[in-house]
């Protein structure tokens, strides 16, 4: 994107968005407490509240209205998995999302039987294999690590050059993690497959697919730095030593600033990226992989700072702080080691001037 | 939301073309050595020359000698003449004061300093800084006092760039030492002219010329005198507040970007650039390219990313990221490209590394100018973060002891 080109830059909701925004902030903040999401440990799901949630139509909203769907935006996902990431909430959101619209766009000529309706309702759930199948390390075989995946009844997969859903009838056993989320080995070789789309439109399908669950997971971990943010600040503001708040010292208060810069600079830039995504995918090219390697380093670095602000305390797992420590990771890695996404900017970057 | 690309009509189109034009014309090659050589900020010829067009003022009407131009033309002209090199240093604190002498100045000195400074035959300078002062400015010890219809001036201003070239300098003083640290100050538009007043030119390694100027027994008429007596506060802060709010949230179009430290990505952009040239095109002994080199694509693409990340923070927060994404951005590419990227913009060898060189040396006044970002950082956890305020002694009365 050349940055002296003429350009809005215009990151402000419509009406409609603040309320999509605020209507999933006001459910998350009533249902999902940091006991809900305790309770919801080791797995990292709760079946109620993601029924809850499909109910309010979050399931759905995503998909186009053949499907059963409101159509709505990447970037008014984006703002539910935002509210999401900030409550921790137990729910594979970000993965049925990603996986169900590519299922969408994918089925638009065959439909897989009933999978379009189940994944509207959100009553299976679906989810994305994070690499091309049997491109993992030596000896996975065509074992892959799913995010989502020990809750899902379907993986979307790229195998070949075929777009492929692999079913199955019961979710594989989860495997616990430092996240806490509903990770789980598919042998994508295995169970019922479906090929859904070949060739360049198969390898289209999957990597719109793998950006838009990139987006969304940042949006996910910038709610949740926020929110993560917004605990230390509330602690530093009360916490008093040597007779002052711990806050008004700049020890204290310029690291919590850092945080600030990086959340409202992390929000932008899934923000543009999204919306460009959306509307001019060339230009997206280096900016989908910056927002997300940007968001990551920023929870990484916005939940150590919120932790360490709170000592020993925070090191602990009664706080509420340590909930949002291992999830900063537990999502960010997900889809692979972040360095890959700074090389793709460059890489983007590069192909001007070869 | 709307990033989409702003469609110009003919006419703005053909305003386009004739910026284009204006910049061919004026900045030429010999402008942009001469601004290399002197880092003044400032060409007096150029300067004459936007004067001309009305683009000193570009907002305004053309009978206050302006150009009357909407805002999509005046950040067509902004994002032109910025990209071209022009030195606009002077260009932006004059137009910084003008709101002041807009607002504050009697009528009188507004009539006569307004229309010269839309013609470019009068320039301003920010006499804020003071040599054992820094960034609390409130803590300024240039006195004034009154001597019935004038005022006496005693004391010296530090970073006042481009007083070489101005007419005046927007000066505060403190005129009542008894009262709170705020509010003991009043503001004056000094004329530079003026007997007692001495210049002395600074450098930086960054290649700028700035200023210490000494003001000794300075009269000037009551007349230049921005706002009451002891209000200086409020008018030092109400231009700069006017200018932090600019184009933030609510604003109907907003174009190019919210952070406030915006112009800090520029050189960084320009040294990104010259990076990315030189790792396309320059061959390693075993014939393969830095491109192919994965590890150098990682740290280009985290410049990138805190480039793209400088550029879109909003407000405060981006004149702290932009300008720590210059300073660690420039750093990063300087080692990149090796011992050639040490070598000044006109050795031989130097052909792609010197705007890493200039970026790398310009980068560590963006941590300072208008505030250091330690500043910026204790505004943004007070006035974002809603974190108590430090309780120092000096913070909100004088705590030293001047004649």
């Amino acid at each position: 994107m050349d940055e002296f080109e003429l350009r809005y830059a215009d990151y402000s909701l419509s009406s409609d968005q603040e309320a999509v925004r605020d209507a999933f902030n006001e459910f998350f903040r009533n249902e999902c407490p940091s006991e809900r999401v305790r309770a919801a440990e080791p797995l990292g799901h709760d079946e109620k509240l993601w029924r809850q949630l499909a109910d309010m139509g979050a399931a759905s909203m995503g998909l186009p209205e053949r499907a059963g769907g409101d159509g709505a935006a990447l970037v008014d996902l984006m703002l539910v998995a935002e509210e999401a990431g900030a409550a921790l909430a137990p729910v594979p959101f970000v993965e049925h999302v990603a996986a169900s619209r590519a299922l969408a766009d994918a089925a638009a000529g065959r439909a897989p039987d009933g999978w379009l309706a189940d994944a509207a309702s959100g009553r299976r759930i679906l989810a994305l294999a994070m690499e091309p199948a049997g491109t993992g390390l030596a000896g996975t075989g065509a074992r892959q690590l799913v995010p989502g995946g020990a809750v899902a009844r379907g993986v979307l997969a790229l195998d070949g050059d075929a777009l492929v859903l692999v079913e199955a009838d019961e979710p594989p056993s989860p495997v616990a993690n430092q996240g806490s989320t509903p990770l789980a080995w598919w042998n994508l070789a295995d169970g019922r497959r479906q090929r859904l789309a070949e060739g360049p439109s198969a390898e289209a399908l999957y990597r719109r697919a793998r950006a838009e669950w990139k987006l969304l997971t940042a949006a996910a971990l910038t709610g949740l730095t926020e929110r993560a943010l917004g605990i230390a600040v509330e602690f530093a503001k009360t916490r008093e030593t040597m007779g002052v708040p711990i806050g008004s010292l700049q020890g204290v208060s310029f690291p919590l600033a850092d945080v600030a810069i990086g959340v409202s600079g992390a929000r932008n830039m899934i923000r543009r990226a999204g919306w460009m995504l959306e509307h001019e995918p060339a230009e997206a090219r280096p900016l989908v992989p910056a927002a997300f390697a940007y968001a990551a380093r920023v929870a990484t670095h916005g939940t150590t700072t919120a932790a360490h602000m709170q000592g020993g305390l925070g090191f602990t797992i009664e706080a509420d702080a340590s909930l949002y420590f291992l999830r900063a990771k537990g999502w960010s890695l997900l889809g692979g080691d972040p360095a890959e996404d700074v090389i793709a900017v460059a890489d983007a970057l590069a192909a001007g001037y070869r | 939301m709307d990033f989409s690309r702003v469609r110009l009509d003919t006419e703005q189109q053909e305003f386009l073309a004739e910026v284009r034009a204006f910049v061919a014309e004026h900045v030429t090659g010999e402008v942009l050595e001469e601004e290399r050589r002197t880092g003044s900020g400032f060409n007096e010829r150029v300067h004459l020359a936007l004067g001309e067009k009305g683009w000193i003022m570009p907002a305004w009407p053309a009978d206050r000698g302006g150009a009357g131009l909407d805002p999509v033309r005046v950040h067509l002209l902004d994002l032109l003449t910025r990209r071209s090199g022009m030195p606009t240093v002077t260009l932006g604190t004059t137009r910084l004061v003008v709101k002041a002498v807009e607002r504050y100045a009697e009528p009188g000195l507004a009539a006569d300093v307004l229309p010269r400074i839309a013609a470019g035959t009068a320039r301003c300078c920010l006499g804020y800084t003071e040599p054992d002062g820094g960034s609390d400015i409130a803590a300024a010890k240039t006195r004034a006092v009154r001597d019935g219809d004038e005022w006496v001036i005693n004391g010296s201003k530090i970073f006042t760039t481009g007083a070489q070239n101005c007419q005046y300098a927007f000066l505060i003083t403190r005129t009542d030492p008894e009262l709170a640290k705020h509010r003991g100050l009043t503001m004056f538009l000094v004329p530079l002219g003026s007997d007692g007043v001495e210049i002395q030119g600074i450098r930086t390694f960054g290649g700028e010329r700035t200023n210490i100027v000494y003001y000794s027994d300075v009269r000037i008429s009551d007349r230049y005198r921005l706002g009451g007596m002891n209000d200086g506060w409020t008018v030092l802060r109400g231009p700069l507040d006017e200018e932090h709010n600019f184009g933030q949230k609510g604003s109907a179009v907003q174009i190019g970007g919210t952070s406030l430290g915006a112009t800090y990505v520029y050189p960084l952009e320009r040294a990104l650039d010259s990076a990315l040239t030189w790792v396309c095109t320059t061959t390693r002994r075993d014939g393969s390219r830095p491109v192919d080199d994965r590890s150098v694509l990682y740290r280009l693409g985290q410049v990138a990313i805190d480039m793209q990340a400088g550029q879109v923070t909003p407000g405060p927060m981006g004149r702290v990221k932009a300008s720590d994404a210059l300073v660690h951005g420039a750093a990063e590419l300087m080692d990149l490209v090796g011992p050639a990227a040490l070598l000044s913009e006109s050795g031989p060898g130097a052909e792609a590394a010197g705007a890493i060189e200039f970026a790398h040396r310009f980068a560590q006044g963006t941590a300072t100018y208008g505030g250091t970002v330690e500043i910026f950082r204790q505004m943004i956890a007070q006035h974002v973060l809603g974190l108590p305020r430090p309780a120092y002694p000096g913070s909100k009365v004088l705590v030293s002891n001047f004649r």
